[in-house]
């Protein structure tokens, strides 16, 4: 009964695929259990008929079979449900997280705006600090915070040549004489004003203290030497014009003062000291711009 | 006669009764199945061939069902049940076609 395929595989030159041939059609062969046809040969042997119908063994063991068949069909079926809920609560869950996707690109999209208001904000604020530092600068060199250069004029008193400084009058300078001047200086168009190297700020005076003049607490000794900057082509001239000039003018004529005005064209003033900068009652009053 | 009875009974107790498979065999349950209808194929083919015994029939049921089973089972147990599986199946699967070509020969002698 087995009919072996008569096919000649041999002359393929690939070995694997003869062998992987051989197994297949082996398999095919004996596709019949040989059992059957040995004891077949064996009845016929004994003479008995070779014809056997299927008696009560075949039916338990095909039984079996229609057991096996059925439940694993219910198995099968019953397993179904569970993948079908596993795959709708899958395709839930992707639809879920669709949902949180587009959520959260929305809410990208907002932040993103967000960040471009807050960045033009930033820019416009850093633009308003530039301003406020600007105004800061020129404020801290108009109280005299900061050492101050440019060009200007620098005038250099002295007593009376020869005179007698113990006298107290005629050619000594006073306190009143070098704030008249000042105040000339500043009607001048002067800027920033120093007296022997002490810068005068909005809390400095110049006042006398004992037998010297103070600014700033320092005591000066003569010359005095008061640097101004201000406009160098006419701050000269224009002190001349002032009645602190003109008392000046006074002081050399009628009392031997020694007055000397010269156009420089750097000068250069240190700042006020720290303690002549601190307000301890004044408070701001509004905001700044 | 009896065998078509016997099939029809046997599929009508397991869907009526519903056994309780336990979770160990079940993994086994469809190979076993493929096994089964490969010997059934080959009765039936050699019951054609006016070969047929009861006695090497059941042998080979049992025998095909439990050494599918167990050759599954020793997959499992080496990591290569799937692969182990697949395998069974082809050959079990080309041996119920070729068993059911010659069924088909013998029926339309063809």
């Amino acid at each position: 009964m087995i009919a072996r395929p008569p096919f000649d595989k041999r002359s393929l030159a690939d070995r694997r695929t003869t062998s992987s041939w051989e197994l297949l059609e082996q398999v095919s062969a004996t596709s019949l259990d040989e059992d059957y046809g040995r004891v077949a040969a064996g009845r016929a042997a004994q003479g008995q008929g070779s014809r056997r119908r299927p008696k009560v063994l075949a039916a338990v063991a095909l039984v079996a079979l229609g057991v096996l068949i059925a439940v694993t069909a219910l198995q099968t079926r019953s397993a179904s449900p569970v993948d079908a809920q596993e795959r709708s609560s899958l395709v839930r869950q992707i639809h879920e997280r669709e949902s949180d996707v587009s959520r959260l690109a929305d809410r990208s999209d907002r932040l993103q705006t967000e960040v471009g208001t807050l960045q033009s904000s930033a820019e416009q604020l850093g633009g308003k600090g530039e301003e406020l530092l600007d105004t800061l600068n020129q404020s801290r060199l108009l109280t005299g915070a900061v050492a101050a250069t440019g060009p200007g004029l620098r005038i250099v008193a002295d007593d009376e040549a020869g005179g007698d400084a113990e006298a107290g009058a005629g050619g000594t300078i006073l306190d009143v004489d070098l704030q008249v001047m000042v105040n000339g200086l500043w009607q001048a168009g002067a800027e920033a004003i120093s007296i022997n190297g002490n810068r005068l700020g909005s809390l400095s005076a110049i006042r006398t203290a004992g037998r010297a003049i103070t600014v700033n607490y320092n005591s000066l000794i003569p010359p005095y030497v008061v640097t101004a900057i201000g406009d160098p082509d006419t701050l000269e001239a224009a002190f001349a014009e002032t009645p602190g000039g003109q008392a000046w003018f006074d002081l050399e004529t009628n009392y031997g003062i020694q007055f000397d005005m010269d156009t420089v064209d750097e000068l250069t003033l240190p700042a006020v000291p720290s303690e002549r900068l601190d307000t301890q009652y004044a408070e701001q009053l509004g905001e700044l711009p | 006669m009896i065998a078509i009875f016997g099939l029809v009974i046997g599929v009508a107790a397991g869907l009526i009764l519903e056994p309780e498979v336990p979770d160990s065999m079940e993994p086994y349950l469809p190979i076993a199945v493929v096994a089964a209808l490969d010997a059934t194929f080959g009765a039936l083919r050699a019951y054609l061939d006016d070969i047929f015994d009861d006695k090497v029939f059941v042998v080979s049921f049992l025998s095909n069902v439990i050494i599918a089973a167990l050759i599954v089972y020793l997959g499992d147990k080496l990591g290569v049940g799937a692969q182990l599986s697949t395998g069974v199946v082809v050959v079990l699967g080309i041996r119920i076609f070729s068993n059911v070509a010659a069924i088909r020969r013998h029926i339309f002698h063809a």
